[in-house]
C-alpha cells in the first residue's frame, strides 16, 4: 500500500529565482525505515516539510492517505526549559503511554537524563529526548531530519534497530548525510539531486538490516557505490 | 547593583551642578539666576524632609501606574500577538498613539478628572503604557519555532502554552523592557504633577519654578534621581531573581 507519493513537484522559493525542484517524482510504497539522501542545500528539508504539509506553494501533488498522520522533526528542536525533560515529555502524552516512554528512555540510553532540564543535556541527548517525544505521538509516518545528529555511531545504530523493531508498522523517512548508515539500515533510499539533473530523484534499495552486528559489508559497499553514482 | 547605579547617578548629578556653578562664575551670573554652592546646600537641607515625602508620593504613583501599565500591556499584548485583524488593529493603534506626545493630552485629563491622584495615575499609565505595549506585542508575537514546532505539528498548541513558551524564551527581553519602562512611569508622574497636580515632587518643582529657586529644583532633581535609581535597582533585582529561577 502506497505510503506517500510526490508527483511532478516543482518549487522555487518565493521572491527568488532559486529553483529547488523541477518535475520531481518519488514514492514510498511500504512501511519501514527509509532514507532521503543528498548533498546539503538541495532541498531535502524543503521536500520533507512539503510531505508533512508544512510548506505549500508548489506545483504538482503529494499524495498520501488523508487519514495518515505525517510528522516532521528536525535536530534543531528544543524542549521547553521550565521543567525536566521527563516532565515535559509526560505532559505531552497520555498517562497510559508512560510505560512506553520508560521503554524508549531505556532503549535510547536516556534514563539518567530524564530529571535534567533540556539545556543541561549534550547535543546528542537533546536530539534523543526530542525524538522520544515524537515517537510517543500518534503518527503513521515520521520524517526525521538529522534527528540523530551528534549521537555516537553505536547508539545511533541501536536506536535505528529499536525503531525498526518497535515501530515495524510505521513509516520513517530518515534524512542523514551518513552514507554508511543509510546504506546499512534503510529500505528505500531516495537520492535527491540537483534540479539540473533529471530525473531529480533516484530511488535505490538499501540493505535494511535488522541486526547492527551481522551484515554483509560487500553488499553495503555496493549500495554505497550506487548512492555515490546516483547523487 | 544599587551601589553602581547610585554611584553613576551621583557622578552625573555632581557634574551637572558643577557645570552650573562654573557657568555662574564664568558668566558672572547673579545668585538670583544660579545660587552659590552654600545657598544650594542650605536650601537642600531646609526642604529635604518635605521633598522626601513628595518624592515618596510621586514614586508611589509611578509604581502603581507602572504595575497597571505592565498588566494592561500583557493583557492587550497577548490579545494583539495574533496575526488577526484585532492584532493588526491593536498594533497599529498602539504604534500611532505612542508616537503622539501624551503630555499634550494631560490638560484634558486634568479638566475632566481634576488634579487628584486619578489624573496623575492616568497620565503616568498613558505615558508608560503604549511604548511598553509595543515592545510586549513585538516580543510575544515572535514565534519560537524551535520549541513551538512540536506542539504545532502535534496539534497540542493553545494560546496559553504559546504565551508560556514565548515569555519563558524571552524572559531577559521582557524584564529589560519592564525595567526600561519604569523610567517612563516616573517621567509620566512627574510631568502630570508638573502640569497641574497639587502634590508630588513635580508639583514642588513647579512651585520652585514660579519662585525661580534653582536650589530647590536641584534638591528635587537629586531626590528624583535617587528614588528612580532605587526603583530601577529593585526591578532589576526582581528580574534577575526571575531569570535565575527560570535558568535553575
Amino acid at each position: 500500500m502506497m505510503q506517500i507519493e510526490c508527483q511532478n513537484i516543482s518549487f522555487q522559493y518565493p521572491h527568488t529565482d532559486i529553483r529547488v525542484f523541477q518535475q520531481l517524482n518519488c514514492r514510498i510504497d511500504d512501511a519501514g525505515f527509509h532514507a532521503l539522501f543528498g548533498p546539503s542545500g538541495l532541498g531535502k528539508t524543503t521536500l520533507a516539510r512539503m510531505m508533512a504539509h508544512e510548506i505549500g506553494g508548489y506545483s504538482g501533488q503529494i499524495l498520501s492517505d488523508s487519514s495518515k498522520k505525517i510528522l516532521y522533526t528536525h535536530n534543531m528542536e528544543r524542549l521547553p526549559g521550565w521543567a525536566s525533560i521527563g516532565d515535559i515529555i509526560l505532559s505531552s502524552i497520555p498517562v497510559s503511554d508512560a510505560e512506553r516512554m520508560q521503554m524508549l528512555t531505556d532503549a535510547f540510553g536516556m534514563r539518567p537524563c530524564m530529571n535534567a532540564r533540556f539545556r543541561r543535556l549534550s547535543l546528542g541527548q537533546k536530539n534523543r529526548a526530542n525524538l522520544i517525544r515524537y515517537l510517543l505521538q500518534d503518527f503513521d509516518m515520521l520524517i526525521m531530519d538529522e534527528s540523530l545528529a551528534n549521537v555516537d555511531e553505536t547508539t545511533r545504530g541501536r536506536i535505528i534497530i529499536t525503531l525498526k523493531t518497535l515501530f515495524a508498522e510505521k513509516t520513517f523517512l530518515y534524512i542523514s548525510h551518513n552514507m554508511l548508515e543509510v546504506a546499512r539500515f534503510c529500505k528505500d533510499i531516495i537520492v535527491l539531486r540537483s534540479p539540473d539533473r533529471l530525473p531529480q530523484v533516484q530511488t535505490l534499495q538499501g540493505q535494511d538490516i535488522m541486526d547492527a552486528e551481522s551484515f554483509s559489508m560487500p553488499a553495503v559497499e555496493q549500495t554505497m557505490l550506487e548512492i555515490v553514482h546516483a547523487s | 547593583m544599587l551601589h553602581k547605579r547610585l554611584q553613576q547617578f551621583v557622578l552625573v548629578y555632581a557634574a551637572g551642578v558643577l557645570s552650573l556653578i562654573l557657568m555662574k562664575y564664568l558668566l558672572h551670573l547673579s545668585d538670583y539666576v544660579i545660587p552659590g554652592p552654600l545657598e544650594i546646600w542650605r536650601t537642600a537641607l531646609s526642604v529635604f524632609v518635605r521633598y522626601l515625602r513628595n518624592v515618596a508620593d510621586t514614586l508611589w504613583i509611578a509604581v502603581v501606574g507602572h504595575l497597571i501599565s505592565i498588566l494592561l500591556a500583557f493583557a492587550i499584548g497577548i490579545a494583539g500577538r495574533r496575526a488577526s485583524w484585532i492584532g493588526s488593529l491593536i498594533h497599529a493603534a498602539a504604534y500611532n498613539i505612542q508616537a503622539y506626545p501624551m503630555v499634550a493630552v494631560a490638560p484634558i485629563i486634568f479638566i475632566l478628572l481634576g488634579d487628584g491622584i486619578i489624573a496623575r495615575l492616568l497620565i503616568a499609565v498613558m505615558i508608560c503604557y503604549f511604548p511598553l505595549l509595543l515592545s510586549v506585542i513585538s516580543i510575544l508575537s515572535e514565534p519560537v519555532d524551535s520549541v513551538e514546532h512540536f506542539y504545532e505539528a502535534t496539534g497540542r498548541m493553545n494560546w496559553r502554552l504559546q504565551m508560556r513558551i514565548r515569555a519563558y524564551e524571552n524572559i531577559h527581553k521582557l524584564t529589560t523592557v519592564i525595567v526600561g519602562s519604569a523610567t517612563m512611569a516616573m517621567v509620566g508622574t512627574i510631568v502630570a504633577e508638573f502640569v497641574a497636580a497639587d502634590a508630588g515632587i513635580g508639583y514642588s518643582i513647579r512651585i520652585a519654578l514660579y519662585q525661580s529657586d534653582l536650589s530647590k529644583i536641584l534638591a528635587a532633581l537629586f531626590l528624583i534621581g535617587i528614588s528612580t535609581s532605587l526603583y530601577l535597582t529593585a526591578l532589576e533585582w526582581l528580574g534577575n531573581v526571575i531569570q535565575r529561577k527560570c535558568q535553575a
